[in-house]
């Protein structure tokens, strides 16, 4: 089986992350043969994931042990380096997720791997890898290229390659041991917190209204919530804001706050970093204002505005209200 | 109980500019860049310096780069930092994060510590993976994302922010490694006379024959690492761009919503 590729699957209360099905896409799309791809599913009780997860074409490892029950970085890593050095693949995928670059570069580290993260797409060519990648906020993209006699640790980007769909045959789950030393020390599960929901729910709305740091002042989210008001919408934020406490956490779009597939998204003043388009790129209609016609919300948005998002806000109310 | 603490700073270009790339397709042109401390180093410095604050120790505040990394150790000093140590890489792009993290790590075992912080990622390159390298290469405990940080006799708790605002709380032992989220506290201004003092205080500087290596290039690495090339980013689509005085955008747009039945009106 050496030579392929070892994809390691993400889950949580039971349900497979969007990732590990990008994952699999993303190794269908490398020059090797699809019988050495494999994808690890680490848990505990988890044999209904590994099942699921068989019906994509692909081999599964399932690597149940009570220590792995909940994700901890050094649990993860002690399987997955028994994984690799059993499987010997070439490469190892990992989404670029909040457990990913958790387990990606610590796994990288612990077994001196090269790594190459947070990337959009991957060729193989001979012994050589080459990733593409985006840099400084998007506005530039970059190849790197890694040759290795070891396996190579990359991490995908979500939302980067389109999900491999089921239906193409079930596969086979074989339950492999992993050794987990209990006395290492290491990182130890206590307990998930989720958030208490008291505000508005910005995913079942129809109409969002997202402000950035290019209202500039706290004031100024009154010109949003009037335009909001105006079109019937609900006023959302990108991460900053939220960070700033100007509106509530709830409020906050983007990968670490809340998805939305609203009928229509208007992004004002937000330059479009990766975190907030993943959590915003699927809306049916996108308007983007921003003065900077090359900020990246522009290559998601359907419209683009350039004028000051300050002085369009008030005009087009008064448009609205006029008309 | 009183802590060594290790913070790791990178300097990076202002993300907000606009940026060109080299003649030679490896590099953005740096003549004219201005630089800044990563946003979420912020966070972990402020994060390092509260531990100290609370809990009592030391913070070291440690880099690496050429010369002009400098002001940001000296902002590091002026807002609580005790020492500043500069790893004298002088490749001003310093892609290889596999190569950076194994110097970091080199450099950190030469100093007493218990606690490392990392920003979660950097704002330039993005790669979120200096921290956890670092502690995979010394073997720490570590967790990520941080947005809370408590100290417990002989160990941490931590909160770890994932997506869709759940978090996951753990406890560490130490020594161990963090990396800290945008956020995760709110940043001190240095005071003027800690400003002025930070401007006389030495900053330490190793080579690599301080780490037993005879040049940065003779890092052992397990492969070999080269930029391809750099360049503007492919479009995967593009908005329809409306241009023009304020007054006919704002028209466009209330045309556009009604068009669409946004508006009834």
């Amino acid at each position: 089986m050496a030579g392929g590729v070892l994809i390691i699957a993400e889950h949580l209360d039971g349900r497979v992350a969007p990732s590990t099905l990008e994952l699999i896409a993303a190794a269908g799309r490398l020059p090797i043969d699809r019988h050495t791809v494999q994808l690890a599913v680490l848990g505990h009780r988890v044999q209904e994931i590994a099942r699921h997860l068989s019906g994509y074409a692909v081999d599964v490892l399932l690597a149940d042990d009570p220590a792995l029950a909940e994700y901890t970085g050094g649990a993860y890593v002690q399987a997955v380096r028994s994984l690799i050095e059993s499987a010997r693949p070439r490469i190892v995928l990992i989404a670029h997720t909040a457990q990913g670059y958790d387990l990606g570069p610590a796994l990288a580290g612990a077994m001196d791997l090269p790594l190459v993260t947070n990337c959009l797409a991957l060729t193989l060519d001979g012994d050589r890898l080459v990733a593409l990648r985006r840099i400084l906020n998007e506005k530039v993209q970059m190849e790197v290229e890694i040759r290795s006699s070891r396996p190579i640790v990359v991490t995908m980007r979500p939302g980067a390659t389109p999900p491999s769909g089921t239906g193409r045959g079930m596969m086979s789950v074989t339950e492999v041991p992993v050794s987990i030393d209990p006395t290492a020390p290491r990182a130890t599960f206590v307990r998930t917190e989720r958030p208490e929901v008291t505000d508005i729910d910005l995913s079942s709305a129809d109409v969002i209204v997202s402000a950035g740091r290019g209202i500039q002042k706290k004031e100024n989210l009154a010109l949003v919530e009037a335009f909001a008001k105006a079109i019937g919408g609900v006023v959302g934020a990108s991460r900053p804001l939220t960070d700033m406490e100007w509106l509530p956490k709830t409020r906050q779009v983007g990968q670490s706050g809340k998805t939305v597939r609203p009928k229509l998204y208007v992004a004002c003043g937000i330059s479009g970093a990766m975190q907030h388009l993943a959590g915003m790129k699927d809306a049916g209609l996108i308007i983007a204002i921003n003065t900077d016609p090359t900020a990246p919300i522009f290559e998601v948005a359907h419209y683009g505005f350039t004028a000051n998002v300050l002085e369009l806000l008030p005009a087009v109310v008064k448009e609205l209200k006029g008309g | 109980m009183a802590l060594n603490l290790v913070v790791c700073l990178k300097q990076i270009p202002n993300p907000d500019l606009q940026f060109q790339i080299a003649p030679d397709g490896k590099d953005i042109k740096r003549d004219s860049l201005n630089y800044k401390l990563n946003g979420a180093d912020e966070y972990a410095l402020e994060e390092a310096v509260r531990i100290k604050e609370k809990n009592g120790g030391r913070v070291v505040a440690l880099t690496l780069g050429p010369k002009r990394v400098e002001p940001m150790l000296r902002e590091a000093l002026a807002k609580g930092a005790d020492e500043a140590v500069r790893v004298s890489l002088d490749d001003p792009a310093a892609f290889d994060v596999g190569r950076n993290a194994r110097i970091l790590a080199a450099t950190i075992k030469t100093l007493p510590y218990d606690l490392v912080l990392t920003g979660v990622q950097s704002d330039d390159y993005g790669n979120s993976a200096t921290g956890g390298l670092v502690a995979g290469l010394l073997g720490l405990p570590h967790a990520s994302v941080v947005t809370r940080v408590a100290v417990r006799s002989g160990g941490l708790e931590v909160a770890c922010e994932l997506e869709g605002g759940l978090e996951r709380v753990y406890s560490l032992p130490l020594p161990a490694l963090l990396t800290i989220q945008f956020g995760a506290n709110t940043p001190r201004y240095a005071p003027l006379p800690a400003i002025m003092k930070a401007a006389r205080q030495p900053i330490k500087e190793v080579d690599p024959e301080a780490l037993g290596l005879t040049g940065w290039d003779s890092v052992p690495l397990p492969y070999s690492f080269d930029v391809v090339g750099l360049a503007p980013p492919s479009a995967k689509g593009h908005a329809e761009m409306v241009t023009g005085p304020v007054a006919d955008q704002a028209k466009r747009l209330a045309q556009l919503l009604r068009e669409k039945g946004f508006v009834r009106r």
